[in-house]
């Protein structure tokens, strides 16, 4: 194919000098040739069988009885597989995918390649709406629940009531798109379906539901913890409503709290109808405490999932804690010469207290206990 | 872990605030306008109307499942999502253009509801006469007198706001033969709609006394109250 094409480059210039002729043929053939190979590689045929076929290939307009060589990603294939000058690879999986090669015998001559793919057909796909924006819109976000190792292809449709409306591909993540609301407040049903293709099969999912049921904003944002100043049992929590909520406004949105201690299991609840702030007030002292927020649109859909946890310790009153501390340690641990180490960081970690003073307060109490054992020994 | 020492210390302005209203609170019974307990503020009345359309919406939960139940498959299915027919447009429909949603006027909004309502709740009284079971008819009747109650609302919003009440038949519209369903599936289709309109219409008058809520200031309580004269 590359020589015939090469011949009939040589009638297009007939006018031009001779070296000049020949020099822009060999670069024309050059490129026609890189052209050729680069497309027959692309462009080869490409074979998808499922996993656990029978596969058979012949090896182009060879007759059955002819001598052939086939080769597997470079490496040459065993007779055993061939039926005459077919090939024959029973109960494929995915590692006999690859580049096949059918070879003249005596002249290797190329007379066949295929690109042999091996995959499933498609199972039913996973589909999600939701609306997290609303009244703006909603989204939906589609997967396969598991790979089918070929490429796949998926269209979706969404009818509400007669119409048919577009949903937007979202440009990164494709196996998104979104969709404006033209109406609200409608009492007709929306209907999402999804196909998914390959060359071994297709399948599809479908999704209907009424505007509200989809609404789940996103989670709050900002959420920040604060220990309250001269109040050991309190701990101020502040956040955001989230940025994708587009109109709080008109659709107040409410909130869920839940607090723990670290060392605790249970959680605890508070449901806030409005603000974005609550302050703790049964924290219990000095224990480090993990907090989250969630939030829903005040009177439709369902909660958001919890925000990022955020750590906060109720404040304490530190150095009369410390001198207790330093007061007990000096007399359980008898006179050791190990005896400065301990007590330094005990004291230091008791009160989980973060901050540039904490690190002055350890220095403190390492010199007060490095008083009292020189004192004492 | 991002615990910082605390910067200013809001607590003691939050403190002197609270005395403030405190003394302010403590002495409102003295200030003859507002001395009046019959005479909600339309501030008042809003949220009170709010609550009534979600306590309703609640309601309506528990007897649209008996009543779809009574009408029987395939009314009571999940998934049921027939196609909207002209005859049913009689019924008010809460859906609306999103921007034209937004730009109603408070008038415009609250004689939506008032009109909508006004029109379902006749519906629903023809509809209590005419079902089969004790049971229905008891949540039915019970029903019809709460929405009853949330029409009052919604007037009582519009009076103490200066809005007239809107004019209408009270009525079903049209001559009786004319709104009859021609047969037995047809009339469970209108029943079916009623039900979803009536659903929709409490989701939608939630949104929209929110947004009421926050445009009637406080302010015009009192100048309202003033006007009549207390």
């Amino acid at each position: 194919m590359n020589v015939a094409v090469f011949r009939s480059m040589a009638p297009v210039f007939p006018k031009m000098a001779s070296p000049v002729r020949s020099a822009c043929c060999v670069v024309l053939a050059a490129v026609v040739v890189v052209y050729a190979q680069r497309h027959s590689q692309q462009d080869s045929h490409v074979q998808y069988e499922r996993v656990g076929a029978d596969v058979t290939m012949k090896c182009g307009s060879m007759d059955w009885d002819a001598a052939v060589t086939w080769t597997a990603n470079g490496t040459d294939i065993d007779e055993s597989h061939l039926n005459g000058s077919y090939l024959i690879l029973k109960n494929v999986g995915l590692s006999q995918s690859g580049q096949y090669f059918c070879y003249e015998g005596s002249s290797w001559h190329l007379k066949y390649q295929t690109n042999l793919r091996v995959g499933t057909p498609p199972k039913e796909p996973v589909l999600m709406c939701r609306s997290n924006n609303y009244p703006k819109g909603f989204y939906c976000s589609w997967h396969l629940p598991t790979p089918t190792y070929i490429p796949n292809f998926f269209n979706i449709s969404v009818i509400h009531g007669t119409k048919d409306m577009v949903c937007e591909k979202d440009s990164p993540p494709k196996n998104r798109c979104h969709i404006k609301y033209l109406q609200l407040f409608s009492t007709v049903k929306y209907k999402v379906t999804l196909t998914v293709t390959n060359a071994l099969g297709k399948n599809f999912t479908t999704l209907t539901f009424d505007e509200f049921a989809i609404v789940k904003p996103d989670p709050p944002e900002s959420v920040v913890a604060k220990p309250v100043p001269n109040n050991p049992r309190r701990l101020e929590v502040s956040w955001q409503n989230p940025s994708s909520w587009p109109d709080p406004e008109s659709f107040p949105l409410k909130f869920f709290l839940r607090y723990r201690p670290l060392i605790l299991d249970q959680w605890q609840h508070v449901e806030l109808s409005d603000g974005t702030s609550h302050t703790i007030t049964d924290a219990y002292a000095g224990k480090e405490y993990i907090i989250q927020v969630a939030a829903k649109d005040s009177d439709i859909g369902t909660w958001s999932d919890w925000s990022v946890a955020v750590h906060a310790t109720p404040w304490t009153e530190e150095p009369k804690h410390l001198t207790t501390e330093a007061q007990i340690t000096e007399t359980t641990s008898v006179s050791t010469s190990s005896f400065m180490a301990p007590p330094t960081t005990k004291i230091c970690d008791k009160g989980a207290m973060v901050g540039s003073g904490a690190m002055a307060v350890c220095w403190t109490a390492g010199l007060v206990v490095a008083a009292y054992s020189v004192l004492f020994i | 872990p991002d615990v910082r020492a605390d910067d200013g210390d809001p607590a003691g302005d939050s403190w002197g605030i609270f005395t403030f209203l405190c003394a302010a609170l403590c002495n409102l019974p003295a200030l003859p306008a507002l001395n009046c307990s019959e005479e909600l503020g339309a501030g008042q009345s809003i949220q009170q109307t709010y609550d009534l359309t979600r306590y309703l919406e609640h309601q309506l939960r528990t007897l649209a499942g008996t009543y779809l139940n009574y009408l029987g498959p395939p009314f009571n299915e999940p998934d049921f999502n027939p196609p909207r027919m002209a005859r049913a447009e009689r019924v008010p429909s809460a859906t609306v253009d999103l921007d034209l949603w937004r730009g109603l006027t408070d008038n415009a909004r609250l004689a939506a509801n008032y009109r909508a309502y006004s029109r379902l709740l006749c519906y629903l009284r023809v509809l209590d006469g005419q079902v089969g079971t004790a049971e229905l008819r008891h949540r039915l009747s019970h029903f019809c007198a709460s929405l009853q109650g949330l029409v009052l609302s919604i007037g009582g919003v519009m009076s103490s706001l200066g809005y007239p009440l809107p004019a209408g038949p009270v009525g079903p519209p049209g001559p009786p033969g004319a709104s009859a369903a021609p047969n037995d599936f047809l009339k469970k289709m209108d029943d079916f709609w009623l039900l979803k309109e009536l659903q929709t219409w409490l989701w939608r008058s939630a949104k929209d006394f929110n947004r009421l809520k926050k445009k009637v200031p406080p302010a015009v309580v009192t100048l309202r109250l003033e006007a009549r004269g207390f």
